[in-house]
C-alpha cells in the first residue's frame, strides 16, 4: 500500500486579475521509503505541489482532488485535524531563502519548537535531542544561539533539515536544497541527504532543478510542466532516455548534469499555454495542429513509464532498418555498411562516431539519397525514404564534408540559394528573396546585392561552408545531414559554425545526423551518441552515458585515446 | 545614535528652552502686577524695577544665557518667581502624576492597539476588521480635549461615575488601599481620554506590520511545522512587528506629552502639564525651562531607551 497517494489534484490560484491553474490533473503514489523526484522550470508548479501537500495553500487558492496519506485524505482536514500530520508524520525542507527561518528566533527555539509541540521533550531532553539533530546535520552545537541572519546559506540548509527532521517524519518533502548553495555545500547537502534517507528510511520528495542530484537521490521522477505531469517514470531511465520533449529540453538546459556537453535552453518562455491544447506546444519542436486544440493526457507505456504527448512523445523521424552497402573492389566484397539499425528524434542532435573508413560517410550518402543501398528499408516521417519526402521542404538536407566541391565554383552566392528553391518550385520571388536573406542572416553572412553577385570561388572556406549551410536552411528541413562538415576548416572557424548550427538546430528544431571522427565535437554537440567500426554500429546511448559509462571496449580505446590529455 | 549625537541634540534644546519663554510679550512682574486675574498683588515701578534687577533680568541675553547654563551644570534649575521656590522642588512634586499618566496612557494604549491590530490583521478583510478600523479611525480623529471634555460631560457630570478634577479627594486623609482606589479613581478618565486617541495610530502600525508578517516564508514555515495558533500569532509574527512598535512608541511620546498637557488641563490634574499652563500664564521664566527641559530630556532619554530595546529584539542590529 503506498503511503502517499495524490489523485488528479487540480490547484488554482485567485489573487491575481485572472485566475491561475497552477496544478492540473495530478496524479502519483509513492510507497514507505521510496524516493521521488520532481523536475521543471520556475513556475511549473513544483512548490505548489509541496505545499499542497503538506496542506498549505492558503484560503486564495482553490484545491481539488485527493491526497491520501497513509489511508486518510488530507485536504478535508480541518486545520486542527492537520496539525497532527504535520511535521511529526510529514515534514518538509523549504526552498533555502533569507526570510524562511523567523529572524528574531534563535536556531535552538526554531529547532526545538517541534519537538515540544509534538513529542513534548522539556529542559534537558529537549537540549539533547536538539544537540543529537545539529550533530545528525553536521553543524557545531556553537550555533544553537545563532540567528538566522549570523548563518551562511550551507548551515542554513543544515538547520532546515535538521528542523525537518525533528520529528523522525515518515515523509520528507525536500525543496530545491542545493540551490544557491556553492560546490562545496552542495555536496555535503546530497550526501546527508542520502546519508539520512537510508539511515532514517524515509520517503522522499525531492524537488529541485538540479538534475544531478536528482539523479543521485531519486528512483522516481516526474517531470511539470505548466502545472501537468508531462512525463514520469524510472530517474534513471527517464534522464537516460527522455521521451518528452520537454524533459529532453530540460537535460540539454542542466550544465551539471553533463559537463561538457554546450549549454542550450529550450527557446521562449512558458506562458501559461493555451487552455485548450497541449502547455508546451508553443515551444516544441515538433508541436503540430492537433497539439494546439488537445490537451494531451498522461499515458501508460511499456516499462511503467509515462508520457503526456499526443504523439507519443519525442517522434521517430528516420528510422533505418538492416541497411547495408557492399561495395565489389576487384574481386573482393567490401562491407562497408553492414546490416544498420538506427532511429533519428525530432529535434534531436545524434552524433556518429567512427574512424575514417567505419563506414559514416556511406551512411550519410545513403540517407542523403546519393548512393543506394544493396538491402535494408529506411522510412522517414513513417514513409519509405523518397525523393518526393526528402526534396521538399521540412525534408532531408545534406551538408559534406569539403565545402568547395559540393558547391559549384562557378555558382554566384544568390544563385546556389535560389536554385534548390526554384527547383521544389517553392514560393513567389519575394518569397524566395525573403528566404534567401533570412537564411544568409542566419548564417551571419552578409546578403547585400554586392555579396549576392559574388562568385563562390571567391570565398573563404569558412564562408562557403556557411553558404553550404544557408542552403540547406532554405529548404527548412525536419532532418540536416552533417558530414564532418568542419574537419577541413581551421580551429576558430570551426568554433564559429558549430556553435552557430547547434544554435540554429536549438531554435528551429530540426534534428541532426552529425558525423564527426571528433570526440571532443562530439561531446559538445550531440544529444545521442552512435558508435560505428567497420560497417557496424558498436554502442549507443545518452551522450552522457557513452561518455561516463561506455560498455563497449572500442568505445573505451577510442576515450582513452581522445581524451588521454584530460587525465594528465 | 551616539552619545555625542544625543549631547548636541541636548544642547540645541537648552537654548531655545531659553530663548523661546523671552520671546513671549511681556515679562513676569507685568503679569504679577495685575493682568493674571486671578492674583491681586501689585508692583509699583519702582518695585517692579527692583525685581527686574533683583533677578538680572535687565543684563544682557548672552550673559543670562551663560549664567543659566552654569547654574544647570550645578544641578541648579533656577528659582520659580511665581511661587518662590526652587524650580526643581517645584517639578518634582509633579512629575509622578505626570509619570502616572504618561506610563498609564503608554501601557493601555498598546495594549489597545496591539490586541485590536493583530485582531483585524488575522481577519483581515473580514467584516471584523473593516468594523474596528471604522472605529479606531473615528476615534483617534477626534481630538483629545475634545474626548476628554465628552468623557466629562458623560460620566462624571452627567452620571456622576467619576470626579470632575483632581487627583486625589481633597482633605480625605486616605491612607494605604483607600489612597490607592482614589488615585485610580480620579486618573480613570484622564488615561482613557488619552489612551484611546494613542490607541489608533499603534493599532494601524500593528495592523499593518502583522498584515506583512502573515506573508512572510516564515510564517508558513511555522504552519507547517503544525505549532498551535497561539505559538504561531504571538512568538513568531507579534514578536517581528514589535519591532517597528517600538520605535513608534518612544517617536510617539513627544505627542503624548501634548496631549498630557491638554488632558491635564481639562481634568485640573496637577500634573507637569498643568503647571507648564500655570508658567505661561505668568510668564514664569525659570519654571518653564525647567518643565521644557524635564520634558525634552526625558523624550530623548525615552529615544536612547528605544534603541538599546531594538537591539534587544532584534539580533539582526546587536553586532552593528
Amino acid at each position: 500500500m503506498p503511503a502517499l497517494e495524490v489523485d488528479s489534484l487540480h490547484v488554482k490560484y485567485h489573487s491575481a486579475s485572472q485566475p491561475v491553474q497552477a496544478l492540473a490533473d495530478i496524479s502519483f503514489s509513492l510507497a514507505p521509503g521510496e524516493t521521488l523526484g520532481i523536475i521543471g522550470e520556475s513556475g511549473s508548479g513544483k512548490t505548489t505541489l509541496a505545499l499542497g501537500l503538506m496542506g498549505l495553500l492558503d484560503n486564495k487558492t482553490s484545491v481539488a482532488g485527493k491526497v491520501i496519506y497513509d489511508g486518510s485524505e488530507l485536504l478535508s482536514l480541518d486545520e486542527t485535524k492537520r496539525k497532527a500530520y504535520r511535521w511529526k508524520r510529514i515534514a518538509m525542507v523549504f526552498q533555502n531563502s533569507l526570510e524562511i527561518l523567523n529572524p528574531v528566533l534563535n536556531v535552538q527555539e526554531q529547532v526545538g519548537e517541534p519537538l515540544v509541540k509534538h513529542l513534548g521533550l522539556k529542559k534537558l531532553e529537549l537540549e539533547n535531542k536538539i544537540n543529537e539533530l545539529l550533530d545528525l546535520v553536521g553543524l557545531e552545537r556553537d550555533w544553537k544561539t545563532a540567528f538566522p541572519h549570523q548563518l551562511s546559506g550551507g548551515m542554513r540548509q543544515r538547520v532546515l533539515l535538521a528542523m525537518a527532521l525533528a520529528c523522525r517524519p515518515e515523509l520528507l518533502l525536500v525543496d530545491e536544497p542545493t540551490t544557491s548553495l556553492d560546490p562545496i555545500a552542495r555536496r555535503e547537502i546530497i550526501e546527508l541527504l542520502e546519508r539520512l534517507q537510508k539511515e532514517y528510511g524515509f520517503a522522499m520528495v525531492l524537488i529541485s532543478h538540479d538534475l544531478a542530484c536528482v539523479a543521485r537521490l531519486t528512483r522516481h521522477l516526474l517531470v511539470l510542466y505548466g502545472g501537468r505531469i508531462v512525463e514520469a517514470g524510472k530517474t534513471e531511465i527517464l534522464l537516460e532516455d527522455p521521451l518528452h520533449p520537454y524533459t529532453r529540453g530540460l537535460i540539454n538546459a542542466s550544465p551539471n548534469f553533463f559537463a561538457f556537453r554546450d549549454l542550450w535552453g529550450i527557446p521562449g518562455e512558458p506562458d501559461g499555454g493555451n487552455a485548450a491544447g497541449c502547455a508546451f506546444a508553443p515551444r516544441c519542436v515538433q508541436s503540430l495542429e492537433q497539439c494546439r486544440s488537445e490537451i494531451p493526457v498522461l499515458q501508460l507505456l511499456s516499462g511503467g513509464r509515462k508520457v503526456a504527448c499526443s504523439q507519443g512523445g519525442i517522434m521517430t523521424l528516420l528510422e533505418v532498418k538492416g541497411v547495408s552497402k557492399a561495395y565489389r573492389l576487384h574481386n573482393k566484397t567490401i562491407q562497408a555498411v553492414n546490416s544498420i539499425d538506427l532511429e533519428i528524434r525530432h529535434g534531436e542532435v545524434l552524433g556518429l562516431l567512427g574512424e575514417t573508413g567505419s563506414g559514416k560517410s556511406t551512411l550519410a550518402q545513403i540517407l542523403g539519397r546519393i548512393i543506394k543501398p544493396s538491402a535494408g528499408q529506411i522510412t522517414f516521417q513513417g514513409k519509405p525514404l523518397n525523393g518526393e519526402l526528402t526534396r521538399r521542404e521540412k525534408g532531408v538536407q545534406l551538408v559534406m564534408q569539403d565545402p568547395f566541391s559540393s558547391i559549384s565554383h562557378r555558382f554566384k552566392v544568390g544563385q546556389t540559394l535560389r536554385e534548390p528553391l526554384e527547383i521544389n518550385k517553392v514560393g513567389s520571388e519575394q518569397e524566395r528573396e525573403r528566404r534567401i536573406i533570412e537564411a544568409l542572416t542566419r548564417v551571419q553572412l552578409p546578403f547585400d546585392e554586392l555579396f549576392l553577385n559574388r562568385y563562390c570561388y571567391e570565398l573563404s572556406g569558412g564562408q562557403r561552408q556557411r553558404l553550404a549551410i544557408a542552403r540547406a536552411l532554405v529548404m527548412k528541413p525536419a532532418l540536416l545531414l552533417a558530414d564532418e562538415i568542419t574537419s577541413m576548416l581551421d580551429p576558430s572557424s570551426q568554433a564559429n559554425i558549430l556553435r552557430l548550427l547547434k544554435g540554429l538546430q536549438n531554435l528551429e528544431g530540426f534534428a541532426m545526423l552529425f558525423i564527426t571522427h571528433s570526440l571532443d565535437l562530439a561531446r559538445k554537440v550531440a544529444d545521442r551518441i552512435m558508435v560505428m567500426r567497420h560497417g557496424s554500429i558498436l554502442e549507443q546511448g545518452s551522450t552522457q552515458r557513452i561518455f561516463t559509462r561506455p560498455c563497449c571496449c572500442y568505445t573505451k580505446d577510442l576515450l582513452a585515446a581522445a581524451f588521454e590529455h584530460e587525465h594528465n | 545614535m551616539t552619545i555625542f549625537e544625543y549631547f548636541i541634540t541636548l544642547m540645541i534644546i537648552l537654548t531655545i528652552n531659553f530663548f523661546l519663554p523671552r520671546l513671549m510679550p511681556g515679562d513676569p512682574f507685568l503679569h504679577l502686577s495685575g493682568e493674571a486675574g486671578l492674583e491681586f498683588v501689585t508692583f509699583t515701578a519702582e518695585q517692579r524695577e527692583y525685581f527686574i534687577a533683583h533677578y538680572g533680568l535687565d543684563r544682557p541675553m548672552s550673559e543670562q544665557y551663560f549664567r543659566y547654563l552654569s547654574g544647570l551644570l550645578r544641578g541648579d534649575l533656577g528659582f520659580s518667581y511665581y511661587y518662590k521656590a526652587d524650580v526643581a522642588a517645584i517639578i518634582l512634586s509633579r512629575i509622578p502624576w505626570t509619570l502616572l499618566m504618561v506610563t498609564a496612557a503608554t501601557f493601555f494604549s498598546l495594549l489597545l492597539g496591539i490586541f485590536l491590530g493583530s485582531f483585524s490583521a488575522w481577519r483581515r478583510e473580514a467584516w471584523q476588521d473593516k468594523v474596528t478600523y471604522l472605529l479606531i479611525v473615528i476615534f483617534s480623529e477626534i481630538p483629545v480635549f475634545l474626548l476628554g471634555i465628552m468623557l466629562l460631560i458623560v460620566f462624571a457630570a452627567g452620571l456622576g461615575l467619576f470626579p470632575l478634577s483632581g487627583a486625589i479627594t481633597p482633605f480625605s486623609g486616605y491612607t494605604g488601599f483607600a489612597l490607592t482606589k482614589d488615585i485610580l479613581h480620579h486618573a480613570m478618565l484622564p488615561v482613557i481620554a488619552l489612551s484611546l486617541t494613542r490607541a489608533g495610530g499603534i493599532y494601524l502600525l500593528v495592523r499593518n506590520s502583522l498584515t506583512t508578517i502573515l506573508a512572510k516564508d516564515y510564517m508558513r514555515t511555522a504552519r507547517a511545522k503544525g505549532l498551535s495558533e497561539g505559538r504561531i500569532r504571538y512568538r513568531h509574527a507579534l514578536k517581528n512587528a514589535m519591532l517597528p512598535l517600538v520605535t513608534r512608541v518612544t517617536m510617539q511620546l513627544g505627542g503624548m506629552v501634548g496631549g498630557v498637557v491638554l488632558v491635564e488641563n481639562i481634568f485640573a490634574y496637577p500634573g507637569l502639564g498643568r503647571l507648564m499652563q500655570e508658567a505661561v500664564f505668568v510668564r514664569d521664566y525659570p519654571l518653564l525651562q525647567g518643565i521644557f527641559l524635564v520634558l525634552a530630556f526625558s523624550v530623548l532619554t525615552a529615544n536612547l531607551l528605544a534603541d538599546l530595546l531594538y537591539r534587544f529584539l532584534d539580533p539582526r542590529i546587536r553586532e552593528i
